[in-house]
């Protein structure tokens, strides 16, 4: 069975089911996170005053967008790809097929729905002025292409344990906030005391909210090192959800 | 010789005993850190399987025999627990009912995701969409989600999927079963159109009579074991025989009591062999009945020989007082007697012989001795007996000419 076809017709599919019976359609996908984005400006720069350190500062609705929406794709990915295997527990029943397609299409459908709302207010921020380097807008979108893979690994190892143990969706949904907060998405590390500052390298979306602001607001700098060391855990995990996935996929149906 | 299309060796089949939630916990941990878990319920044990190109499986059973784990695990939907198998071709299944179908869908989608799921592409699909619905011939629902559709519905429509992918290997689990009278015609007709063409076919039924229309070969699994393998025909008689002995030992617990009777029996044996188990004839062959009889006085019973279906009911009986010369002593107190009937008319299936000591006058019934009998044979005709017959032309004028 040509196993990418397949992948593109459950991607259809999986894009087709979010926007099916939505009001507003494939809109929505657009208007949520920028409705999202506002209400976070307004609370964060109204009402905390929050202000970005150094003399060189961006806007922070740019600053909060530039990790935001990546985070979005990556959370979202993981939580709703969670429960993929479970979802198609009829059709694994009656048919045989390679089930990692099943999370592989609800991964890439949660990515292109917000690359491309990333990349849309991506254009309208700096149309509107903002200080957001188009030049870097390549690589940004290059810097979702490791994000892919660490989502990708999360999601494997997260629908393969969901199979046998049905809470961990509802684990997932309290972890990843807790993941987004110990990640600077709003604010910058160099808030945090000094002794705390090291500590954010442990959690894997640090070097993903950091380096979107460098390639698109020049905001920081990268480290070769952290760029490495976040190259290898993507690999890393990638393996081992697939690894994971491997092993515990001949008894899904057993416990399905 | 063309190899096998399906190879099966020594397959087995454990599901994990899950009973509470932490359960499902420690299942997780063992296939982890082990990659098998020893806590588990086997359905299916020691099962081997050929079936080559253009053969044609009946697989029987009871319900919970292990037919659809089979099934599953012949596809691949299930990964065996020990043994292996293994397909080489394409294989369209319908197991159960719904075929993978996603009740949210329209049925149009759900055959696009059908097709896709068996390698087909969007350019073959739409070429034979058409034929697909003029198939399923289910009119405007169609287009509606498969949730509104009746059981009937969601066969016709996974049936006329698989019929347009002309798959090497058909799978199909109870599925005629559902389907109505023509619905049930146009696949029985599709499947033999199927099998003429070089198609080979597995068929889970409980139906006997579209196994042993389709099929050539049987395999009748009993609690997870293959108890019988081979010929259609011997194995679905030897399937019915063993569920009406099954039916009739339920239907009359027998006392025994036949000390002290008046007249009781002490042997029959058909065609020289006397034990319990049942006798084999083939259909057409002769059959002897022989009994021998304890009488208490002396005197000379009347002897009934009757054959009946396993489950009870009557085939055919007579008394030695009826046109036989009445028992003739062979011992003090013994008397004997022999029926032959030649030329067996019983069609192929199982049946009791039924023998009876009467009092000299025919009237009062004494003791009961049954033998089993199976009548093998390949025949299609339906009942108990094969009348005589012959099939006359019709006469000449009433033709079209």
């Amino acid at each position: 069975m040509p196993a990418a076809a397949l992948t593109l017709r459950f991607f259809q599919r999986e894009l087709r089911n979010r926007f099916q019976g939505s009001f507003s359609g494939g809109l929505w996908a657009l208007f949520q996170p920028l409705l999202q984005l506002a209400v976070y400006s307004f609370v964060f720069v109204h009402i905390f005053k929050a202000r970005i350190p150094g003399a060189d500062a961006p806007g922070y609705v740019v600053f909060l967008m530039a990790a935001l929406w990546p985070w979005m794709a990556l959370s979202e990915a993981v939580l709703r790809s969670t429960t993929a295997i479970e979802e198609n527990a009829a059709l694994i029943g009656k048919v045989a097929l390679p089930r990692e397609v099943l999370v592989l299409a609800s991964v890439a459908s949660s990515f292109a729905i917000h690359l491309a709302g990333f990349i849309a207010i991506v254009l309208i921020l700096a149309a509107l002025g903002s200080a957001i380097q188009l030049s870097g807008l390549g690589m940004a979108i290059l810097l979702y292409v490791p994000m892919f893979a660490l989502a990708l690994g999360f999601a494997l190892m997260c629908a393969s344990i969901q199979v046998f143990v049905r809470d961990t969706v509802q684990v997932l949904g309290q972890v990843l906030p807790l993941l987004m907060f110990s990640a600077p998405v709003f604010y910058d590390r160099s808030l945090l005391p000094e002794q705390f500052r090291g500590l954010m390298d442990l959690n894997p979306f640090t070097f993903y909210a950091e380096s979107f602001r460098v390639v698109l607001l020049d905001y920081g700098s990268f480290r070769p090192l952290q760029c490495l060391a976040a190259l290898v855990l993507a690999a890393v995990v990638l393996l081992l959800g697939r690894w994971m996935f491997r092993r515990l996929d001949p008894h899904f149906e057993d416990f399905l | 010789m063309n190899p096998p299309l399906v190879l099966a060796r020594g397959l087995e089949k454990a599901y994990p005993k899950v009973y509470r939630s932490s359960d499902r916990l420690r299942a997780l941990g063992r296939l982890l850190v082990r990659g098998e878990d020893p806590d588990r319920v086997s359905v299916l044990r020691g099962v081997d399987l050929e079936i080559r190109r253009g053969e044609s499986l009946g697989l029987i059973g009871d319900n919970g025999a292990g037919k659809s784990t089979l099934l599953k695990l012949i596809t691949g939907v299930l990964t065996p627990t020990a043994g292996s198998v293994e397909v080489h071709g394409e294989i369209g299944a319908l197991l159960e009912l719904g075929a993978g179908f996603h009740p949210e869908y329209s049925g149009r989608d759900n055959v696009v995701m059908a097709a896709a799921l068996h390698g087909l592409g969007g350019a073959e699909l739409r070429e034979k969409m058409p034929e697909i619905i003029a198939f399923a011939d289910i009119g405007h629902y169609i287009d509606e989600p498969v949730k509104h559709y009746s059981s009937g519905m969601v066969v016709r429509l996974g049936f006329a999927v698989v019929a347009a992918l002309k798959p090497d290997l058909l799978v199909t689990d109870e599925v005629l079963a559902v389907g109505d009278e023509s619905f049930q015609k146009k696949c029985v007709k599709w499947m033999k159109d199927y099998l003429d063409a070089g198609g080979t076919l597995i068929l889970v039924s409980h139906s006997m009579y579209h196994v042993q229309k389709l099929c050539r070969h049987a395999c009748w699994l009993r609690a997870g074991e293959v108890r019988m393998q081979g010929d259609v025909f011997e194995v679905t008689q030897a399937y019915l025989a063993w569920h009406e002995r099954k039916s009739a030992a339920l239907a009359e617990p027998r006392p025994e009591q036949r000390a002290g009777l008046e007249f009781s029996v002490i042997s029959v044996s058909l065609n020289g062999s006397q034990g319990e188990q049942a006798t084999l004839v083939e259909a057409g062959d002769d059959l002897r009945v022989h009994v021998r009889v304890r009488s208490r006085d002396g005197r000379v019973p009347c002897i009934a020989i009757g054959i009946t279906r396993a489950d009870g009911t009557a085939v055919y009986g007579l008394s030695t007082d009826m046109d036989g010369p009445p028992p003739q002593r062979v011992g003090e107190a013994e008397f004997a007697c022999e029926l032959e009937l030649p030329e067996l008319a019983l069609l192929p299936g199982g049946y009791t012989v039924r023998v009876h000591p009467l009092d000299p006058e025919g009237v009062r019934l004494f003791d009961t001795v049954e033998r089993s009998l199976i009548v093998r044979g390949a025949s299609r005709e339906f009942g108990l007996v094969r009348l005589a017959h012959h099939w006359n032309r019709v006469a000449d004028e009433t033709l079209v000419p």
